[in-house]
This record gives structure tokens, C-alpha cells and sequence, in this order.
């Protein structure tokens, strides 16, 4: 294992694979910590009345992981308690109820992984250049998060 | 010459993902858009709504002179959704 176990540590993966809650908790979990806080976004079968028959996301992978790396140490500095950071993002199809995206934090007492999740998550929705398409039965839609200062929700 | 990067509504309407594209070294981030959609005219409707990344940093299409080297990425970014 690590020779120097106590080294804080980000886990950041983008990948086309299911995603495992299991994997991502074992990631961040450190016997210097007596909690681990997890965030798992699934995805929904409707918008607006219409049934979504799945999700498509892409990524500028390249600066999706560095925009994340900037996410993570943010998150250092607001809570310089926080040991280990992991989050994971999948891409392309995934299936109704299936996880497109799972962060987990790990922290010697739990305020500081649980606020930490919820700015990862929210953050990561302002700022990370990831896309998602929803598939409809008979259309398709590429989402705005309400969090992106560019889009125009107006219109 | 810069890589030029399209990706979700801004790869569907370019009907790319990737280019080469000659432009100036210093431009200005409004007049860069305009060299893009000159190129790819259907781009013009989410002209509102995206901005760029440069060499993977954000710049909103405006004024900002961008100074860019050979071979730099420019990427087309229209409202995210991740998560």
C-alpha cells in the first residue's frame, strides 16, 4: 500500500464505465478520519412531462480534469481538514437510476466533508466543462445547469 | 494557426469536433467568433451563449485581446451540464 498514508490525496476520473459507490468510497476512506461524506447524482426518467430515456454526456476531458484538480484544492483551502477527495463523472450513455457522477470526501469530524461535497458538486456544475443530452422519445436536449453564468435561461 | 475545438450544440451545428483555423495572433475574443463563424455561419445562433476556452481557461467573447502561439486550443463552450 502507501508508504506515506497520510498524504491527502484527489481521485479524479472521467470515464464511459458504470460507476461504483463502493470504489469511490474506498478511494477517500483513511483510518485518520471519522467520516466520509458522498454525493451521487442519478439520473431522472422525466423533464417536464416528457419520459428521458437516457443521458448522454461529453467532456473537454482535458480541462474538465483540470478544472476539477482547481475545485479540489479550493476545497483545501476552505477546509483544510479535508483528507481525501474523489470524484468520479461518467461519460457517454447512462441508463435511468444509473449514477453520472459520485464525489466523496473524507474528514477527521463530518461538517467539513459534508460542506465540502455539496461546493464540489455545486461547483462543479458552474464551472466544469462537462455536457449532458437528454433523450427523449422523440427528441433530444442538450441541459443548461441554472449554475453556468453563460447560458441564457431567459430565452 | 490554432486548433479550434466544438463540442455538444457547437459540434452538432459546425458539424466537426476539431479543426485547424488561421487566425491572427492578437485578436480580440469577439473577433476570433467572428473568423469561426464565418467559417461555420450555422454557429451564429448560439453566438449568445457560449464562450471560449484558451489554452483551457474561460474568456467570454468580447473585447480580450487573446494572444495566441501556434498550435494553441481554442474551445467552443456552450452552457454546461454537468453533473
Amino acid at each position: 500500500m502507501d508508504e506515506c498514508e497520510d498524504v491527502p490525496n484527489d481521485f479524479i476520473k472521467l470515464k464511459p464505465e458504470k460507476l461504483s459507490v463502493d470504489e469511490v468510497s474506498e478511494l477517500v476512506i483513511s483510518p485518520y478520519c471519522g467520516a466520509v461524506s458522498l454525493f451521487i447524482g442519478t439520473t431522472r426518467n422525466n423533464f417536464e412531462g416528457k419520459k428521458v430515456i437516457h443521458l448522454e454526456y461529453e467532456a473537454y476531458t482535458s480541462m474538465a480534469e483540470t478544472e476539477i484538480k482547481k475545485i479540489c484544492r479550493d476545497v483545501r483551502q476552505k477546509w483544510p481538514s479535508v483528507k481525501h477527495i474523489a470524484v468520479h463523472h461518467r461519460l457517454g450513455v447512462v441508463p435511468i437510476t444509473e449514477a453520472s457522477v459520485i464525489i466523496a470526501v473524507s474528514s477527521p469530524h463530518r461538517a467539513e466533508s459534508l460542506e465540502a461535497v455539496m461546493y464540489c458538486i455545486n461547483t462543479l456544475k458552474a464551472s466544469v466543462p462537462i455536457w449532458k443530452k437528454e433523450i427523449y422519445e422523440d427528441e433530444y436536449s442538450w441541459k443548461e445547469n441554472k449554475e453556468c453564468f453563460w447560458a441564457n435561461s431567459e430565452k | 494557426q490554432v486548433s479550434v475545438l466544438y463540442f455538444a450544440r457547437s459540434a452538432e451545428l459546425a458539424g466537426l469536433r476539431c479543426e485547424t483555423l488561421s487566425v491572427p495572433r492578437q485578436i480580440t475574443s469577439l473577433q476570433l467568433w467572428e473568423e469561426i463563424v464565418k467559417v461555420h455561419p450555422r454557429l451564429a445562433v448560439i453566438r449568445d451563449q457560449v464562450v471560449f476556452a484558451v489554452r483551457q481557461e474561460y474568456v467570454l467573447l468580447g473585447e480580450q485581446l487573446l494572444v495566441l502561439q501556434p498550435g494553441d486550443e481554442v474551445a467552443i463552450i456552450p452552457p454546461i451540464s454537468g453533473g
